[in-house]
């Protein structure tokens, strides 16, 4: 039963590092949460054989995303006073949570509805040559497009980033 | 001529329509331009001109053969089922000559109206105008089943208006307008109510006039009754009958031209046409006739003594039509067709040459038209005054001229019919007739002028419409010479309408004839005794003689029973029902979506999370919703 | 295996949801966009799941082209705190209410 084990941690990895984020005050303890969730779903590709997809996760979502984004947070460098004044966090938390319940238990009967029990895997399942195999066969065309995005957004990203006198969104 | 004479119908109707809308393009694209007057009159006169040449081909070749009727079709119009009801024209004998006189008397007033409307403004626009009356008056008079009749009933309704208004600066002027449209609305209710009821009644077996005369044997006799009552009401409002006249009066207010060809010769005949179109209905049912002539004779009586009252040369005519128009009806009425369609075919020339003269003097001394500042003019305008005296004379029935033989014609046959009530009020209105005529005249053109007035000098289209209808006055009654002189009434013979047989020896006839005559000396005289020298204008009467020049203040009655009530209650419906029910719906319906817009705008507050958690508040329900009903399992 | 795909769905959603709360009740914008961040991840999660439960790598490639969106939309999305931040001195996404209608007309 280690995968049981592993499952349980993963999962309590899981959720804990996502209360964090929605619940914590500071932004920089928000994205240490943020990272424990990444890690812990990559955690779980490992658990479903996807071996290169827990290499993507690792790779983009840890080492660009959460870096990405702990540069930006040091950049802006709240202040604390300079934080949202958020007097009914406590009674949004709850309310939304109250409001997503049944859209949740809707999904999860849903998703369960259509799952039965993990056949054995194959050799080679997950691996970057079955991946690539798929990928540059049946998505090539989605692969080229997102290929396409990602330079849309780069550019995006440059120009809005840029101080305003060269793009003043306003005027 | 290649053309065959059926043919000619269509283009009978065609030229005075092509001619209004030529004229009516040209006055729109040069509305100011005065250099084309002359152009309009030239294409104004030349269609009607054209039609009268072709209207007397066409009465030439019905008289030749015997009871031929040509009909044509232009196109099919309606087309229900089995039932076709086309734009189909005909002319018959009584079509034929209606279709004669009104061409014939309409090119001479058209010729005229070029002298009179000289120098006015919009030369062109009337003479579309009035192109476009003469043709509405063709279709009336040429349609082969009662709906195109109504259409042209309709149209001339129209052109009467437009032209009554013609002076439309004056609001006068448009109220009369107006008030001549609305009475004829009503008559026209009544008129389009009997046709409904007639053709519920015989329609299935097609609706020209011929298969209604072949089917009406076959309907209930008080159906029939009702019919023709309703359809008489249409005749009332059109031909100014008790009680729908009041508007003929005002109507005066056009131009001279006007009120001579629409409101004496051709479309105030329309109600009398009507009932000799369908004399094989009223024939059949003697009661409805009798009505119709009760109401004659007291529309003439009634409008021959508001007649000797009136001192507005025009007013005088125009009571003096109504009057003319109550012997048609007494004459149709008793069923004596023949008799009614002779004095209409008569009337149709003095009555135009009347008012032509009339508007003579009223252009010649610049627009006056009270008699009593007119006087002596026999001097100035000879030409006028003879012809007047020739008109006066027919109307008031001195032989040989025409007003004698048709008028007694119609007493003569009310005599013979055994309603001498309804024959004593008609000689009472001869006698009257003959006064208020020759007053008229006395007063006009023999008695010393009151004023120094130098009258204008006429034009040559002016005078010579005048020699020509005074002609026709003057010859027309011999058409139909009665037995008793000599004559075959070749006119009845050729109308072979179903007049009601009744002997009359010679030596009666010629009695009555010399009782009118009588009495028509009787009303000369007296006029001229109280006129011919010293006219004075009674304003010093007994009460029953101003109520007499008040016209017994019926249109004063009829605003108070009609038009302030009905008034009343539009200004009830405008101030309390629109004002505060409907608008009061309207504004609570829009105060509510103004509320609840404005709480709906509460919710744009423009956070993006609010507007997730509204929509997160959406699945919730929807998931809630398919939980419960639809994903139980 | 003992594993059963029960449990990985379960996670996803719960993710999904904890996402979709952090989303509406939180004002600060580094959280919103981190609760974004966390949906997708659910939606990954559930995709490499359903790859292994039919044996087909087209989830695989799927959850592998999301992870190259979210690159992307990180990219964007700091970008845009930042601009935001520069505008108003602040990160409270209640600050930002420009879609607010004003008043009635």
């Amino acid at each position: 039963m280690p995968e049981k084990i592993i499952l349980t941690l993963l999962g309590l990895f899981l959720v804990v590092g996502a209360l964090t984020v929605v619940i914590a005050r500071r932004p920089a303890t928000n994205a240490i949460g943020f990272l424990a969730v990444l890690l812990a779903v990559a955690g779980l590709f490992a658990l479903l054989n996807q071996s290169f997809l827990f290499l993507a996760q690792i790779l983009v979502s840890v080492g660009a995303v959460v870096v990405l984004t702990l540069i930006v947070i040091l950049t802006v460098n709240l202040k604390e006073e300079q934080f949202p004044k958020e007097r009914f966090k406590g009674v949004w938390i709850v309310g939304a949570s109250v409001l997503t319940a049944p859209f949740g238990w809707l999904l999860y009967k849903t998703l369960v509805s259509v799952a039965n029990a993990f056949p054995k895997t194959q050799k080679g399942f997950g691996s970057a040559e079955a991946v690539g195999k798929s990928l540059f066969t049946d998505w090539v065309l989605p692969f080229e497009i997102l290929s396409l995005l990602l330079l849309a957004a780069m550019v995006g990203a440059i120009i809005i980033g840029k101080k305003e006198q060269a793009y003043d969104i306003e005027s | 001529m290649t053309l065959q004479t059926t043919q000619l119908l269509g283009w009978i109707l065609l030229l005075p329509f092509t001619g209004a809308l030529v004229l009516g393009l040209l006055h729109l694209t040069f509305p100011r331009t005065r250099r084309l007057d002359t152009f309009y009159a030239a294409l104004g006169v030349a269609g009607p001109v054209v039609a009268a040449a072709l209207g007397l081909k066409v009465l030439y070749a019905v008289a030749s053969g015997a009871d031929v009727t040509f009909r044509q079709t232009l196109f099919t119009w309606l087309s229900v089922g089995d039932l076709k009801i086309g734009l189909t024209l005909s002319a018959d004998a009584l079509g034929a000559v209606m279709l004669f006189i009104v061409t014939f008397v309409g090119s001479v007033i058209h010729i005229y109206a070029v002298g009179y409307m000289r120098g006015e403004k919009s030369f062109g626009k009337f003479f579309a105008y009035f192109n476009f009356f003469l043709g509405s008056m063709l279709l009336l008079v040429l349609a082969d089943n009662p709906i195109v009749m109504f259409i042209g009933w309709e149209l001339v309704g129209l052109a009467s208006y437009l032209l009554i208004g013609w002076y439309y600066e004056d609001p006068a002027n448009v109220k009369a307008a107006n008030k001549a449209f609305i009475l004829n609305r009503i008559g026209d209710f009544g008129f389009i109510s009997g046709l409904g009821l007639l053709f519920a009644l015989v329609g299935e077996g097609g609706f020209s006039f011929a298969d209604i005369a072949a089917h009406i044997g076959s309907v209930d006799p008080a159906m029939t009754a009702l019919v023709g009552l309703l359809l008489f009401v249409g005749a009332m409002g059109k031909s100014a009958q008790i009680p729908l006249y009041v508007w003929l009066p005002d109507a005066m207010a056009g131009p001279t031209p006007v009120s001579a060809l629409i409101h004496a010769a051709t479309m105030v005949t329309a109600g009398v046409y009507m009932v000799a179109r369908f004399s094989f209905l009223y024939e059949s049912v003697p009661d409805v006739g009798l009505f119709i002539a009760s109401i004659g004779a007291a529309s003439a009586l009634l409008a021959a003594l508001f007649a000797c009252y009136q001192s507005d040369i025009k007013k005088i005519l125009a009571y003096s039509t109504m009057s003319q128009l109550g012997y048609m009806f007494i004459a149709v009425g008793l069923g004596g067709y023949s008799a009614g369609i002779f004095h209409l075919f008569t009337h149709a020339f003095f009555k135009a040459l009347l008012f032509m003269g009339a508007g003579a003097v009223i252009i010649a001394l610049h627009h006056e038209q009270n008699i009593f500042k007119m006087g002596g003019l026999k001097e100035k305008m000879g030409l006028v005054t003879a012809t007047m005296l020739v008109a006066t004379l027919a109307i008031s029935g001195i032989p040989p001229f025409a007003g004698f033989f048709s008028k007694d014609a119609i007493l003569a046959h009310a005599f013979a019919s055994g309603h001498t009530f309804i024959w004593a009020v008609g000689v009472a209105t001869a006698y009257l007739t003959a006064y208020y005529m020759f007053r008229l005249f006395f007063v006009v053109f023999v008695a010393p002028p009151r004023e120094k007035a130098e009258p204008a000098p006429l034009d040559r289209t002016v005078t010579w419409p005048l020699v020509v209808l005074a002609v026709g006055s003057a010859v027309a009654g011999f058409f139909g010479l009665p037995e008793a002189y000599g004559g075959q009434n070749w006119f009845a013979g050729f109308l072979h309408l179903p007049d009601r047989a009744l002997h009359l020896g010679s030596g009666e006839e010629f009695l009555l004839d010399m009782l009118n005559l009588l009495v028509a000396s009787a009303g000369i005289y007296v006029a001229y005794r109280l006129f011919a020298r010293s006219p004075r204008e009674a304003h010093d009467a007994a009460a029953w003689q101003t109520m007499l020049r008040h016209t017994l203040y019926v249109d004063e009655i009829y605003e108070a029973l009609f038009v302030r009530p009905l008034r009343g209650l539009s200004r009830l419906l405008d101030r309390v029902v629109d004002n505060r029910i409907i608008d009061g719906i309207i504004g609570l319906t829009v105060g509510g979506y103004r509320v609840a817009s404005a709480g709906f705008a509460l919710l744009q507050n423009g956070s993006v999370r609010w507007y997730a958690l509204y929509f997160m508040a959406g699945l919730c329900g929807l998931s809630l919703y398919i939980l419960q009903n639809i994903g139980g399992e | 295996m003992t594993l059963n795909p029960e449990s990985f769905l379960a996670l996803a959603t719960l993710l999904f949801g904890i996402g979709a709360v952090g989303v509406m009740s939180r004002r600060n914008i580094f959280v919103v966009y981190m609760s974004i961040e966390l949906m997708l991840n659910a939606v990954n999660i559930v995709l490499a799941t359903f790859s292994r439960l039919h044996p087909d790598m087209g989830g695989s490639v799927i959850a592998l082209l999301i992870i190259g969106v979210i690159a992307a939309e990180a990219a964007l999305f700091l970008a845009m705190i930042v601009q935001l931040y520069r505008k108003k001195r602040t990160v409270d996404s209640d600050a930002f209410t420009d879609l607010a209608q004003r008043r009635l007309s």
